[in-house]
């Protein structure tokens, strides 16, 4: 309608508002690609006489129009090699080819030229992860590298700064996080939506109201409920009745994987309940009524028929739900996320899943990194870097619930009104 | 097309009053003094009707006059809509289908219905089928598979659909989705089968095959037929009810309610005065 009245400069108008958005959306991607990309790409070595005859190596981390910043060799701890040089004091600047980075196990970084090597990695040997000549690569060596990096940061876990090594832990923290809220959820929004849609009356407008005002409370709400409902409530019941030799050490009555997936679950519940409800809806009357007519009960109708044709509904109910999970990090302080986990909710131990764990999350990272790091010109990178995982977790998992949605939609495309 | 009526049906048009109390003697379903209210506003008034058993009675009658509602009366999917009231009875075998204890979803069961737009549930053509037959807990497969081919071949409908089974029944044409329901409700072998105007979203050739079909179904089942078109009611039923308002105005054996109606309202309905 308002196209119609609107005419071509409407639509045009409209048409470039929308494309905005997109490009907005591309834009984000992009730039978090990029700057997360890039942090993992291979920087070259400077060598860097001053005038004072002093000399030194390193990378130069960020300039300006009268002074640059150099990271150098780190001799004793992360984050201590920053120096701040004035261009007036620089003599010569340039990038040798046989400049050596030593790269050490916990994420120390040493810088030298070639014959410096042993020297470099001598006082802790056991510790050289890498060594190597980023000034002499071609592309495709550095492509390597660059690789190689990628890897590392998705597939070993981090040193205790949260500086350096990988992510590991964090990335399988928010997937098994997400997961399990998904298998918590859709049983209790499934159930809550099918009583909804059946039972009428002025008691459901009032439930179906507060289900509407429950998707629009603040997420560190959430948090605070599941810390007092779930942790100490819940948890310190079971602790108090099946763990009670170990009291005063809680088992469940701290912050844990389960009480974050379950204050997740509560969280995307509203999400889920509206979604489920408009599928049943949806469905046509005459869908009831031939069941019925078959001798189906109500219960019958429902579970055999209904609920799986409104399959693609309950799935979009799932990707907006772990849409809004994936993405929520503030509640998830309150209930057992840490920055580092001393013990993987997942792992190799029977029974594998370990629900009363804390864990480890991209979101949080994201927010060590760029803000509570001791190193913020490396933390800032990492940030993006860990951002960038985490955009890609959610898609990930949004387009494999997507995926699955579309093929069922394909099959019961013929009912759609 | 078939035989003639007068020499095949067993209640010979001449006698009324006789022909009535034959036909409730050999009756599947009776109504006596049916009322149904929506809310405030009453429906059906007072209707006692026999359907004879293994032979195809037609509704007739003017839209809105309550020939469908009379239909869900008759195997309750009344129960459904809020504020809808029944009095009076439908005998089903003798007993009445609104007695307390009567467990409704076995009453359905035993009273098929098919709708004027067939209703194909969004599963394969073999589960359209088996619904019915897994709601009466059949399980083993051999099982289900026969009955469902002698469902199909009931409904005539076997022969195009047998090698593409496990195919969505949402992908068949309108005849044979007509078709579908129909097999779908036979195959839970109902004592009545209902048809809600189930030739009205049908082109001609399919409605003149799906004419045939009711003849076959006739020999084993009783049908109780709601059609607006007076044409298909004089080509396919023996028995034909005429509703008015609410009320059964007249019933009779077919050949005789359309060639020698009693009451002055049908023969107005008939020979297409009004409605």
């Amino acid at each position: 309608m308002m196209r119609a009245r609107a005419g071509a400069g409407g639509t045009w108008l409209l048409g470039g508002i929308a494309a905005a958005c997109i490009a907005i959306m591309l834009g984000l991607l992009a730039f978090t690609l990029g700057s997360g990309l890039a942090s993992l790409w291979p920087t070259r070595v400077e060598r860097i006489e001053l005038r004072g005859g002093e000399i030194l190596f390193g990378e130069v981390v960020e300039s300006d129009a009268d002074s640059l910043i150099l990271r150098g060799s780190e001799v004793e701890r992360i984050g201590e090699g920053y120096r701040r040089l004035r261009r007036a004091d620089i003599a010569t600047r340039n990038a040798p080819p046989d400049a050596v980075v030593v790269q050490l196990g916990d994420g120390r970084r040493r810088f030298g030229a070639a014959d410096m090597e042993v020297s470099l990695a001598a006082p802790a040997a056991d510790g050289v992860a890498e060594v190597l000549r980023p000034n002499a690569m071609g592309p495709f060596a550095r492509t390597g590298v660059f690789l190689r990096n990628l890897f590392a940061f998705v597939a070993t876990p981090p040193d205790a700064s949260n500086l350096a090594g990988g992510v590991l832990p964090a990335l399988v923290g928010t997937v098994t996080l997400v997961l399990l809220m998904s298998v918590l959820v859709m049983p209790f929004g499934i159930a809550t939506a099918v009583y909804l849609h059946e039972r009428r009356g002025p008691g459901m407008r009032i439930a179906r109201g507060a289900i509407d005002t429950l998707a629009g409370v603040p997420a560190i709400v959430y948090g605070v409920l599941g810390l007092g409902l779930f942790v100490h409530g819940i948890g310190g019941g079971v602790d108090r009745w099946f763990h009670a030799d170990r009291l005063p050490v809680p088992t469940f009555g701290s912050g844990g994987l389960l009480w974050a997936a379950l204050t997740l679950a509560l969280l995307t519940l509203p999400v889920v309940v509206v979604s489920v409800e408009q599928g049943l809806a949806r469905m046509p009357a005459s869908l009831r009524a031939g069941s019925l007519a078959l001798g189906a009960t109500r219960e019958e109708t429902m579970w055999r028929l209904l609920l799986p044709a409104a399959r693609p509904a309950v799935l979009t109910g799932l990707v907006l739900a772990i849409a809004r999970a994936a993405g929520s990090v503030a509640p998830l302080m309150l209930v057992g996320m840490v920055k580092l986990a001393p013990a993987s909710p997942l792992d190799g131990a029977f029974p594998y899943l370990h629900p009363s764990r804390q864990f480890m999350h991209l979101g949080f990272a994201v927010y060590d990194a760029a803000l509570a790091s001791s190193d913020v010109i490396r933390g800032v990178p990492r940030a993006y870097a860990c951002a960038m995982l985490l955009v890609c977790v959610v898609i990930a998992l949004n387009l494999s619930a997507i995926l699955l949605r579309n093929r069922l939609r394909d099959r019961y495309r013929a009912l759609e009104p | 097309m078939r035989p003639m009526l007068n020499s095949v049906s067993p209640f010979p048009a001449t006698d009324p009053i006789g022909n009535r109390d034959e036909a409730a003697a050999s009756a599947a379903l009776s109504t006596r003094g049916l009322c149904l209210w929506y809310g405030a506003r009453q429906v059906l008034e007072q209707i006692d009707l026999d359907v004879p058993a293994r032979r195809i009675t037609a509704l007739i009658g003017p839209s809105g006059c309550g020939k469908s509602s009379l239909l869900r009366c008759l195997n309750r999917l009344n129960d459904e809509i809020e504020g809808s009231r029944v009095g009076g009875q439908v005998l089903l075998g003798g007993a009445d289908a609104y007695a307390a204890g009567v467990v409704v979803h076995e009453l359905r069961r035993r009273v098929g219905i098919v709708f004027q737009r067939p209703n194909p549930f969004p599963l394969s053509i073999h589960d359209n089928v088996a619904y019915g037959l897994r709601l009466l807990g059949m399980r083993r497969p051999r099982e289900l598979d026969e009955r469902i081919e002698a469902a199909l071949k009931a409904a005539a409908l076997w022969d195009e659909v047998a090698n593409r089974l496990d195919e969505s029944a949402l992908g068949l044409s309108l005849g044979q989705q007509q078709r579908l329901v129909i097999a779908r409700a036979i195959a839970v072998e109902p004592e009545v089968l209902m048809l809600d105007e189930p030739a009205s979203a049908l082109d001609p050739a399919a409605t003149l095959r799906f004419e045939e079909l009711l003849h076959e179904l006739a020999q084993r089942y009783t049908l109780l037929l709601v059609t607006h078109n007076m044409q298909q009611a004089a080509r396919v039923s023996d028995f034909t009810a005429f509703m008015h308002a609410g009320r059964l105005v007249e019933f009779d054996d077919t050949d005789a309610l359309f060639t020698n109606p009693r009451q002055r309202q049908t023969e107005d309905f008939i020979t297409g005065r009004y409605g």
